[in-house]
């Protein structure tokens, strides 16, 4: 390969315009890592498999890893630094950091994405800890401490199910 | 002030009334939340990868694409001509500018005792022969493909049997042979060998563990920066050891130590593959150094599982020798290690443990285990988490439940009357581990209470089963006498440093690191709880060549807390003695008048009783530090420095149950429950220990069933190089039902009692697994030798048992 295509992708992080020139092959995390300096979102496989590059792309969950900037334009991208709440940890971060759900942390990032979004659909606890937690690895956790998490979720007050939807960062439970 | 006595201090002393053991409100003993929870959270870890601001080059390794063979060809021409390449590094340059990596851990009889960085002949898959450097990570990659190498193959050594077949090719034909070094552990051969003749009934089975890769998430990184001026090489290395890897770089490279600065940033999990410094990681360093400039490299995922040393990769002919009333009167096992394409740094090691842990918590007649350290044409092997340990549980636990089985005996009864019960400790066993205190009759009574009732099913298509073992733990590596005597190029001993500064606020320097483990909430827990001040107002600081005292092991072996902890439990106990008499000079008053008063998290103050006045903790260090009022004259700076060399190992013990189901149809097994009733001592913070425990259970559990890191058994290729093929443990691996208890009887090594536990939770997991297996569908049993079980392999055995049609 030789000198390859540039153009400049512009779009929505954790609300805020971005714009950067991006070769087309620059993966949407190396995107987001390296040119936008976001590094909380981390890379683990760069395969799909490992769901630590995990951000949320117009609400959705997705792999940044499988994904290019290119196909970012114009689009809005939530990424872990825009969940804290004013500083704030907010509840879901609270009660992972509560429950002992992270060691290394080198997942959480994206564990903590979709279980965003799984708050937001509205997915009950089984779904939560069956389907979504399916999608991620942690090599540290045995998984105990991230589950703890999400059943502490659904039985708080206020907890998911009261979330606020939409592509803001949630208020603090 | 005087020196502190050479033997155990009076912090020792199970007595002593602020001991930990004895709950005093302190900081040891709460789960208090992990201090660097909220960065973790926000994204705001700084991960190797993430410190690059976009001045750094970036570097890609050329390796080699043949597990053996030899380089003919490098020809960097046009690659050099690429306008993007800054730099090109073959075998030659390499060669030019460095030194091979010293070795540490050998095995008798070991020649091969360095590690050559990047040799013209390659002996695996994935050994480095070069390095490119260019502005972006991309454009390295471009670059690499313009490199044009040639290779004449030589036969791949596939596995341990080929390579010590007759007439088989050899990976280092310079040394005669395929073996690398061989030791013996325990009783000699012939007594083994006298005791099983005498037996009534002999076990004998072939037991082998996998090879499998650490899989830490975060993959080996490295930013290397020379400063031509200073001539200062810095590095931030995601390393478990940053004094050692300082040494291997200084030698390769031909510095002084101190030209070599390396930092360790937040580490995404180690496990035991960061303890090692790679030949790749020293070449990234050469060419930061050849540059002048910052020069990042992140390993990708396919080197990780690939190019990245691994563990495990053993096999065993091993004999279970029981009297006629069910005794054990014999253990043998011949161990042989796949070292792989030469010895690394620890690449005997693991072997070495197990034989020397192959009795764990049993009484034996003879006991003894031989190795025998193999090269082949796979990536060499490193230390994973509870190596030897493993692999010792897994060959002693099938031998015993297949002695049970065939006996007709309950394995629980046949585990009864030859475990070692609590009276018989102090215990030393027959390859000289001296076991200091538990109650292992009692934790296996608990696991085997725990799957007392779990469903047994022999019938239908999904069957169900259940198991019980006991394991034991090593742990506090390691007095230094030991490992001197083991022929280890490594102390053992940790130095914890506290700090009490101007303005109040400690803080603490150990030589241990965080990978994720939480080891600086729990010395933070240590100290504050030893000076009597909260939380808030102690900061450990780790990992850093240039601050942080010097250490061999740092973190690995289950040995933070009790070494660098116990170091920092005894320097605790001076400062805080320091404290109270400077408060008691500025009182005017003595020290034993002086009581220090916390109130949660305010300013701890000092109270004279007689005289009723009061000082604050920050008056006292700010006047400390001015050098007033000081009762000694000679000692002013407001540190206190410990060494701590244990006096022995001491041994965290645990039993596990598991529940599994098998499915006949396809080979699936599940796991349904899992209790782990642990002891480690007294715990500084359970949370933690339980986060410990449950990882390493999951870890153990991807041994049981899902990971391999395999070879095409012709061509010596890797076919696991994405985490697609290498299955790691998911959610649905590592059972809900996963219970966790412990008891915490006190060590009587370490100050405060206590004992390691990072990987005390993977000793058990795979055998417990097997085992149930056992139990489900006794038609296998005899077949349950390797590791993982993996549903191809079981339906094969079920197949060939007429259980499963296919
Ligand atoms: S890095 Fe994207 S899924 Fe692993
Ligand atoms: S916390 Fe380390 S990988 Fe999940």
């Amino acid at each position: 390969m030789t000198t390859a295509a540039r153009r400049t992708v512009t779009l929505t992080v954790n609300g805020a315009a971005r714009s950067a020139p991006a070769e087309d092959r620059t993966l949407l995390s190396d995107f987001l890592r390296h040119t936008l300096r976001l590094t909380g979102t981390h890379v683990g496989c760069e395969e799909g498999v490992c769901g630590a590059c995990t951000v949320l792309l117009d609400g959705e969950p997705v792999r940044s890893c499988l994904l290019l900037a290119v196909q970012a334009q114009g689009r809005t991208v939530e990424t872990v630094e825009g969940l804290a709440d004013d500083g704030r940890l907010n509840a879901l971060q609270r009660t992972l950091k509560e429950t002992h759900g992270l060691q290394c942390g080198f997942c959480t990032p994206g564990v903590l994405m979709s279980l965003t979004a799984a708050e937001r659909e509205g997915l009950d606890e089984e779904e939560t800890a069956g389907q979504v937690l399916a999608g991620h690895r942690c090599r540290c956790t045995g998984y105990a401490g991230i589950r703890a998490a999400v059943a502490a979720r659904h039985r708080a007050p206020g907890g998911p199910r009261q979330a606020p939807r939409g592509g803001g960062a949630e208020a603090a439970g | 002030m005087t020196a502190a006595p050479a033997g155990p201090g009076p912090d020792d002393t199970t007595a002593r009334p602020d001991a930990p053991q004895q709950p005093t409100g302190g900081p040891i003993g709460r789960s208090v939340p992990r201090l660097h929870d909220d960065r973790l959270l926000r994204g705001q870890g700084r991960f190797t990868d993430d410190i690059d601001d976009g001045t750094a080059l970036h570097a890609v390794v050329l390796r080699s694409p043949v597990a053996h063979g030899r380089l003919t060809r490098f020809d960097a021409g046009a690659a050099r001509a690429d306008g993007r390449a800054v730099l090109v590094l073959g075998p030659d340059e390499i060669a030019r500018h460095t030194r091979p990596l010293p070795t540490v851990w050998r095995i008798r009889g070991q020649r091969q005792d360095t590690i050559e960085l990047a040799p013209r002949t390659v002996r695996y898959a994935g050994q480095p022969v070069g390095l490119v450097v260019a502005a972006g990570r991309a454009e390295a990659e471009d670059v690499a493909e313009l490199v044009e190498t040639g290779y004449e193959p030589l036969p791949a050594v596939v596995g341990t049997d080929a390579a010590l077949a007759d007439g088989a090719p050899l990976v280092h034909p310079e040394y005669g042979g395929n073996t690398a070094g061989s030791a013996r552990f325990g009783d000699s051969e012939d007594e083994v060998e006298r005791a099983l003749a005498g037996a009534a009934h002999v076990v004998t089975r072939e037991l082998g563990v996998q090879r499998v890769a650490y899989t830490s998430l975060e993959t080996r990184a490295l930013l290397a920066e020379w400063t031509p001026g200073t001539e200062q090489l810095t590095v931030w290395a995601g390393t478990q050891v940053p004094h050692p890897f300082r040494y291997g770089l200084a030698r390769a490279l031909r510095l002084r130590v101190d030209q070599v600065r390396v930092a360790v940033p937040d580490l995404g999990g180690a496990f035991g593959g960061k303890t090692v410094l790679h030949a790749d990681e020293t070449l990234v360093c050469l060419a930061a150094r050849l540059l002048g400039r910052r020069v990042a490299w992140t390993e990708d995922r396919a080197e990780a599982l690939t190019a990245s040393y691994q563990g495990r990769g053993m096999s065993a002919t091993a004999r279970l020798g029981l009297d006629a009333d069910g005794r054990f009167v014999a253990l043998d096992a011949h161990i042989t290690g796949d070292v792989g394409a030469f010895v690394s740094q620890a690449g005997t090691g693991p072997f070495q443990v197990a034989a020397q842990a192959i009795e764990g918590p049993y009484r034996f007649g003879r006991a003894g285990a031989s190795v025998r350290a193999v090269w082949t044409n796979a990536v060499p092997t490193g230390a994973y988490r509870g190596y030897g340990m493993q692999e010792a549980c897994w060959i002693r636990e099938r031998l015993v439940a297949e002695a049970a089985r065939e006996l007709g005996l309950p394995a629980a009864e046949l585990r009864r009357r030859n475990l070692i019960g609590p009276e018989e400790l102090p215990y030393t066993t027959r390859t000289f581990s001296t076991y200091d205190t538990g109650d292992y009759p009692r934790a296996l009574h608990s696991a085997e209470q725990a799957v007392a009732d779990a469903p047994r099913v022999r019938e239908g298509r999904i069957r169900r089963g259940a198991a019980a073992v006991p394991s034991i733990e090593a742990t506090g590596y390691g007095p230094t006498s030991l490992l001197e005597a083991a022929g280890m190029e490594a102390g053992g001993w940790e130095s914890g440093r506290i700090r009490v500064n101007e303005d109040g606020t400690v803080t603490v320097f150990a030589g241990v690191v965080a990978m994720g483990q939480g080891i600086e909430t729990a010395l933070a827990q240590i100290v504050a709880d030893r000076l009597g001040v909260p939380l808030g107002l102690v900061a450990v600081r780790l990992g850093d060549t240039d601050t942080t005292p010097r250490s061999e092991f740092s973190s690995q072996a289950s040995r933070s807390v009790v070494v660098a902890g116990g170091a920092l439990m005894r320097a605790g106990a001076r400062m805080r003695e320091r404290m109270h008499a400077l408060a008691a000079s500025l009182l005017e008053t003595s020290a034993e008048d002086v009581r220090l008063d916390v109130e949660g998290e305010d300013e701890p103050v000092f109270r004279a009783a007689k005289t009723s006045r009061t000082a604050t903790w920050a008056q006292v260090a700010h006047r400390g530090w001015l050098g007033w009022g000081r009762p000694d004259p000679d000692r002013i700076v407001l540190e206190e420095t410990v060494d701590f060399d244990p006096p022995g190992l001491t041994y965290a013990y645990a039993a596990h149950a598991a529940a599994v189901a098998v499915d006949l149809d396809t080979g699936q097994i599940t796991v349904e429950g899992y209790w782990a009733f642990s002891d480690s001592g007294p715990l500084v913070n359970p949370m933690i220990a339980e986060g410990q425990i449950a990882g390493a259970v999951a870890q153990g559990l991807g041994i049981a069933l899902t990971e391999e890191a395999a070879l095409d058994p012709s061509t010596g290729l890797p076919l696991t190089t994405s985490l697609r093929d290498y299955e790691l443990p998911a959610p649905a691996t590592v059972p809900t039902a996963l219970h966790l208890s412990h008891t915490s009887t006190p060590g009587t090594v370490a100050p405060g009692g206590f004992k390691g536990l990072g990987e005390g939770g993977m000793l058990p997991a795979p055998v417990v697994v097997a085992n149930a297996v056992a139990d489900a569908v006794p038609e296998i049993a005899r077949r349950l030798e390797r590791t993982p079980l993996s549903p191809y392999r079981v339906w094969t055995m079920l197949r060939d048992a007429g259980l499963a049609t296919g």
